[in-house]
């Protein structure tokens, strides 16, 4: 019985051949080939790690395991293709790391953040777009597709309300989808636009999964007594915008325009990087979440309900 | 058109090509007719274009919702359709498909001019073409964006490059050869990259699949292959370039299997959408405006117009038959420009906070400006096709040659099965 089982391998083996009739060369080529696929493999990762240098992984939850502190979050929100030069319509970074906290329990729907925001940005008022979007949202659900953006004016105490802007992602799709550099987060968290150099191809509105980015379709109109000379208007034209945390304002020790604005105090607005803040504070006590988190973009706007 | 090599009136010799521009002076009114029609098109696209330079991009269908609008259709379609000459130019080469031969400069021609219509999309949506320098200055390699257009430009230039090769037959087979093995994987990756700038979006539930990869590439030699067969039954009819019914009959066969590989592909993707336990509310709420929606009646077609197309050209009885050939061809290529346009409103028919955002209608401005670019792809085919030696000089030796060599591997590869 046993004889009979060693004299095929045996015979194999004189031949050159070993598992099931496969030459060793071709079995080498075989090897070559799963050794290539596996390299081909790990590029996508690679390529990530090159996007994102400064990114731990695994940062949320060693957030977790420090006892709620907010190392991880901060490390995670590196500058990601940051060109080391002020912008040239905001003051020069500080050693901040700015986030907001959005009480979803206590926001009205009443819009005025959207308002307040249009005029201290000078939004074109012919634009058709506003930084912030206010959804409506059915009881019982967070799913998008079942809200309403365009609901009547004031709200209704029957739905609850979720304001939605630019989330200053630590992994902005929209800076890694830019093909020009002409967008990028500055080291203390906010994604800004160069207005000077964005080609208008709208690859970050493609990409964005927040609907965070405008472009601006027209050239932007703002009645002459309203235009706030801390915010560029004419340079817009053409371009693409968004919310930019008020930079002008926070950099200079003031709190954004829609937080100033908003009536019942949903909005909470401060540095990460300050252990007291009101921001961290909220992060670490209370239960909260942020939007389309599964997507991996690490937004650095928390809702709390 | 064969006695190239003696000078005849009107022939300037330039980069060792023949142009003959005497043929344009001894053309026929019609001739004349048609180039006056594309000229008129093409001037209402500069003015479209200048509308749009002057005016911003409000004069455009697009808005925020469909950041991209007409041309990119035209700019995934063109791509696609680009694909159809390079299959066909490196079935010759690389396979020995001697029937094809005939057809491989009009292959490549078509191939480069549909680039330069796709890439022509780009430059006239750009609100400020000037700021295209920093492409080069600061490119970002993250961006999917930078690798397709940098593919295209360059498969442009190799399509060209490939024209020229063919003509003055610099090199001879050891060149051309070269050529497709450079041109064959470089249209793999423009077309990969293609794919990419919609795949590569987790923000848009439609387009994040890993199937738009092999799915672009076979949409896209579909469509190429459908149109070099019609076109080559136009050059057929109004020059005097003939071809084999037996290359109908191949490019035909061909077609048919990339035609069942790209339906498969797409029912796929649709099971993979609606199967209950994979179904996702994203996907299925966005799919369903293309079932039974807004978009059914650009989605749904495409469906009965591409397996219509299969069972025409499926059945060997008929398929030699130039007629279904191309109601064939043509059915296809709807198909695929309805799968474009789908493609497009895929991303943008719910918005990423999940909003409708109604149907996406081209304004006046973009259609003209489509058309213009059209009609200047037209033209510079129409002009190519009487001023270019087009048509391949029979050159029995050389094939016969290769296509022995070609027999020659099989046999040896034979022999190799046999041995183990």
């Amino acid at each position: 019985m046993s004889q009979d089982r060693q004299t095929p391998r045996v015979e194999a083996e004189a031949a050159g051949e070993f598992f099931g009739g496969v030459s060793r060369r071709r079995f080498l080529k075989g090897v070559g080939a799963a050794v290539g696929l596996l390299a081909v493999g790990v590029l996508p990762a690679f390529a990530q790690e090159l996007a994102a240098p400064n990114a731990g992984s695994g940062g949320a939850e060693a957030a977790h395991e420090a006892g709620g502190s907010l190392e991880g979050f901060i490390e995670e929100d590196a500058p990601v293709n940051y060109p080391g030069e002020p912008v040239f319509y905001a003051p020069p970074v500080g050693n901040q790391k700015w986030a907001m906290v959005i009480d979803v329990k206590a926001c009205v729907g009443c819009r005025k953040c959207v308002y307040a925001c249009v005029k201290e940005n000078n939004i074109g008022r012919n634009s058709g777009f506003t930084y912030i979007q206010v959804l409506e949202m059915e009881p019982g659900t967070m799913e998008l597709e079942s809200s309403t953006l365009d609901y009547a004016e004031g709200g209704s105490p029957d739905n609850w309300y979720l304001p939605v802007q630019c989330m200053h992602c630590a992994k902005p799709t929209c800076v890694y989808g830019c093909p020009v550099k002409a967008t990028w987060k500055e080291p203390d968290g906010i994604v800004v636009v160069d207005y000077n150099k964005c080609i208008s191809c709208r690859n970050c509105i493609v990409t964005c999964p927040y609907g965070a980015r405008h472009n601006n379709w027209v050239e932007p109109e703002v009645p002459k007594n309203e235009v706030n000379p801390k915010v560029p208007l004419e340079v817009k034209s053409g371009v693409i915008e968004k919310c930019t945390f008020c930079i002008h304002r926070v950099r200079n020790g003031m709190t954004t325009a829609c937080v100033e604005a908003c009536p019942v105090g949903a909005r909470t607005f401060g540095d990460l990087n300050d252990p007291n803040s009101a921001v961290s504070k909220l992060i670490k006590t209370r239960r909260v979440f942020r939007m389309k988190e599964e997507l991996g973009t690490e937004p650095m706007i928390w809702y709390v309900g | 058109m064969t006695d190239v090599a003696t000078p005849r009136p009107g022939v300037k010799r330039f980069i060792g090509v023949d142009f003959d521009f005497g043929a344009l002076r001894k053309a026929s009114p019609r001739y004349w007719l048609w180039v006056s029609v594309l000229g008129v098109f093409l001037l209402l696209g500069v003015v479209s274009w200048s509308q749009l330079l002057t005016h911003g991009g409000a004069v455009a269908g697009m808005r925020d919702n469909y950041p991209w609008g007409l041309w990119f259709v035209d700019y995934m379609y063109y791509i696609g359709l680009a694909a159809g000459g390079l299959v066909v130019y490196a079935s010759v080469h690389l396979f020995g498909a001697k029937q094809f031969t005939a057809l491989s400069r009009i292959a490549v021609l078509q191939a480069g001019v549909l680039t330069m219509m796709a890439l022509m999309g780009i430059l006239t949506d750009m609100e400020r073409p000037i700021r295209m320098m920093w492409f080069a200055l600061t490119p970002n390699p993250t961006s999917p964006f930078l690798y397709t257009g940098s593919a295209a430009g360059g498969y442009m230039v190799l399509c060209f490059i490939d024209l020229w090769v063919l003509i003055t037959g610099k090199g001879g087979h050891k060149l051309a050869m070269t050529m497709t093995l450079i041109a064959l994987p470089f249209a793999i990756y423009m077309h990969t990259t293609t794919a990419f700038v919609l795949s590569m979006n987790k923000s848009r539930e439609l387009w994040h699949s890993a199937v738009m990869v092999p799915i672009f590439l076979t949409s896209a030699t579909a469509s190429g292959i459908s149109l070099l067969l019609i076109f080559a039954y136009i050059v057929q009819s109004v020059t005097q370039i003939k071809f084999e019914p037996s290359m109908f009959r191949s490019l035909s066969t061909l077609l048919a299997t990339v035609m069942i590989i790209d339906l498969f592909l797409l029912v796929v993707e649709i099971l993979s959408i609606y199967w209950p336990t994979s179904a996702m509310t994203g996907h299925v709420i966005r799919m369903n405006e293309f079932i039974s929606g807004g978009y059914a009646w650009a989605f749904l077609p495409i469906l009965v117009l591409g397996f219509s197309a299969f069972f025409l050209l499926s059945r060997r009885p008929s398929r030699h038959i130039p007629a279904v050939q191309i109601t064939a061809a043509a059915m296809y290529l709807v198909a695929v420009a309805l799968k474009r346009y789908s493609l497009m409103a895929m991303g943008f028919a719910r918005n990423t906070l999940g909003q409708l955002t109604g149907i996406f209608v081209p304004s006046p401005v973009e259609i003209f400006l489509a058309l213009g670019i059209l009609s200047f792809g037209l033209l510079f085919i129409t002009v190519a096709m009487k001023v270019l030696p087009m048509e391949t000089p029979v050159d029995d030796d050389e094939e016969h040659e290769h296509y022995g060599e070609a027999r020659r591997t099989d046999a040896v590869l034979e022999a190799e099965v046999n041995e183990l």
